[in-house]
């Protein structure tokens, strides 16, 4: 096991975190008109905590990283604030390079078209271009095993089918950043296996993930190096074996 | 190592942090994510036009229905004393862009809060925005041939103001963009943004000179100067001014045309302004 230790990186990171913090009101989600144009900025007393505080750590290149921690630790806002789609309040965060999100799996895709439609719809919106969408295309739809209804309206598809094809159509994407989120519990156990398969080709052509998972066993199989966050900090940085037992000691207690 | 991260190709590569980039690299990152915006205005038009058959009629529908009704009311049952003949030709030349206008703007106030994509995607935030401004400006040019059928069917004729047309379609483009910019971040910030919107949009319908000519209330002295100078603030105004003044040359006025530019030019900034400085809290809201 290598053991990760971004102090002594000689090369440039992949990922890059310094410092950040994110901020939440602790307040109802939804304010209404009233309290958005009469309360300023100044008159604010409204409860608030950091869902993430201080997290700094580096990845290097073909790293693959276990997030670890109890719910409402911060594990999902770092896997968020890292995929871009949530900003930090304080510190940055720089990639060196794009990142397949298999998170959020079928919020591309829409109801009323086609299984093949969607297909070009979902991976054009990642990035990926016409040409290359027809050369996967074939093993995209082999792979979630969808042939027979490529011409069905996606709203007829079954939640395991839309899983299937969306993780499909993902993990297509030609980007060195992989993010994982605990998605993949809800297909079938042979699909998950599949999935499982695709995600070690992954990792064998040096791709950088990051994981997130309850699963000290799938912890243990994808990735060497873990991140421990509790209340927001980070509180543990070191191979996954040490992370796991630090873990399993604390919330056995 | 990084592997191939072709320049631009990628979704989320760059750095982050609350100090947020300035409008120039915005802008630019937005351009290069230009074929998404692409994709993803054909694919509102698809999910339009695609999946019944009377798709696009139903697009034309609504403005033709309310055009048909106030013609009936003001050619049938009231004396009409205001606009040009032929008086739903006159009427459709304003609805029509009105549509596009009322319908980006209503749209704008669910175009962050409700897209699941803006969760698990890292594109610029401002396409979901444009999409909607594209996607519904797109229905406008579709709904096009109507109006000509109608200049045909009335052997109207057609001055070279015509080509007006077209500085009218670029000013209220970045009108309703600006105001949709803003109305989409305060939209997934407060809860009842859209129904205020709804009724503002109603509101401007009947304040913006549409179902009656610029004429009727430029030339009209019954109406204080103070009223008509908010006319010339409206940015519609002018808009629909350059949008009739191929059929109908006289509703053309400097004044609000100009008026029209800044305008537009002002909400674009204030909108984006707004914009950037919620996007942060926006994303956490959502």
């Amino acid at each position: 096991m290598v053991a990760a230790a971004p102090e002594q990186a000689d090369s440039t990171p992949i990922i890059s975190v310094a410092g950040i913090g994110v901020e939440f009101d602790l307040q109802s989600r939804h304010r209404g008109m009233r309290e958005l144009l009469i309360k300023g900025r100044a008159g604010r007393v409204t409860p608030r905590f950091w869902a993430l505080r201080d997290v700094s750590f580096e990845v290097q290149a073909g790293e693959s990283i276990g997030v670890v921690g109890r719910n409402g630790q911060g594990k999902s806002t770092l896997l968020k604030i890292v995929a871009g789609v949530m900003l930090p309040d304080e510190g940055s965060v720089t990639l060196r390079g794009g990142v397949a999100p298999l998170i959020e799996l079928t919020g591309g895709f829409v109801p009323d078209l086609t299984a093949r439609d969607n297909i070009y719809l979902a991976a054009g919106l990642h990035g990926m271009k016409r040409s290359v969408i027809d050369a996967k295309f074939d093993e995209i739809v082999d792979f979630a095993e969808i042939r027979e209804f490529l011409d069905t309206p996606f709203r007829h598809f079954s939640s395991g089918m839309r899983v299937r094809l969306a993780f499909s159509v993902v993990s297509q994407l030609d980007e060195p950043i992989l993010l994982v989120d605990e998605v993949l519990a809800v297909g079938d156990r042979a699909f998950r296996d599949k999935c499982y398969e695709r995600i070690d080709e992954m990792l064998a052509e040096r791709r950088t993930m990051f994981f997130v998972s309850h699963n000290a066993r799938d912890l243990r199989r994808f990735c060497s190096r873990g991140l421990y966050l509790k209340g927001g900090r980070l509180i543990g940085d070191a191979p996954i074996r040490e992370i796991l037992k630090k873990y399993a000691q604390e919330t056995d207690e | 190592m990084t592997a191939s991260s072709a320049a631009g190709g990628d979704s989320a590569a760059g750095s982050r942090s609350r100090i947020v980039d300035g409008p120039a690299s915005r802008a630019a990152a937005l351009w290069r994510k230009r074929r998404v915006l692409l994709l993803l205005v054909r694919r509102d038009l698809k999910v339009r036009y695609s999946d019944s058959i009377l798709g696009y009629l139903w697009s034309i529908l609504d403005p033709l229905l309310m055009g048909m009704i106030y013609w009936f009311v003001f050619t049938a049952i009231f004396r009409r004393s205001v606009g040009e003949d032929p008086y739903i030709l006159f009427m459709l030349a304003g609805m029509l862009p009105f549509h596009w206008f009322q319908n980006a703007v209503n749209g704008a106030a669910t175009a962050i809060k409700g897209e699941r994509l803006v969760r698990s995607t890292a594109l610029p935030r401002e396409i979901w925005v444009l999409r909607l401004v594209f996607s519904k400006g797109m229905e406008y040019l579709f709904s096009l041939p109507v109006l000509a059928a109608f200049a045909i069917g009335y052997l109207h004729g057609v001055s070279w103001q015509i080509v007006l047309m077209i500085p009218a379609i670029l000013i209220q483009t970045v009108l309703v963009t600006g105001l949709a910019l803003l109305i989409s971040a305060l939209g997934a910030l407060a809860r009842d943004v859209d129904r205020v919107i709804r009724i503002l949009m109603r509101f401007m319908f009947y304040a913006t000179p549409i179902i009656y000519g610029l004429n009727d209330v430029v030339r009209n002295r019954h109406i204080p100067q103070f009223l008509r100078d908010i006319y010339a603030v409206n940015p519609m105004t002018g808009i629909i001014a350059l949008y009739r003044s191929g059929f109908f040359p006289l509703e053309f006025h400097w004044h609000v045309v100009i008026s029209s530019v800044i305008g537009s030019i002002v909400a674009l900034a204030v909108g984006w302004w707004v914009f950037i400085r919620l996007e942060g809290t926006v994303l956490k809201e959502i």
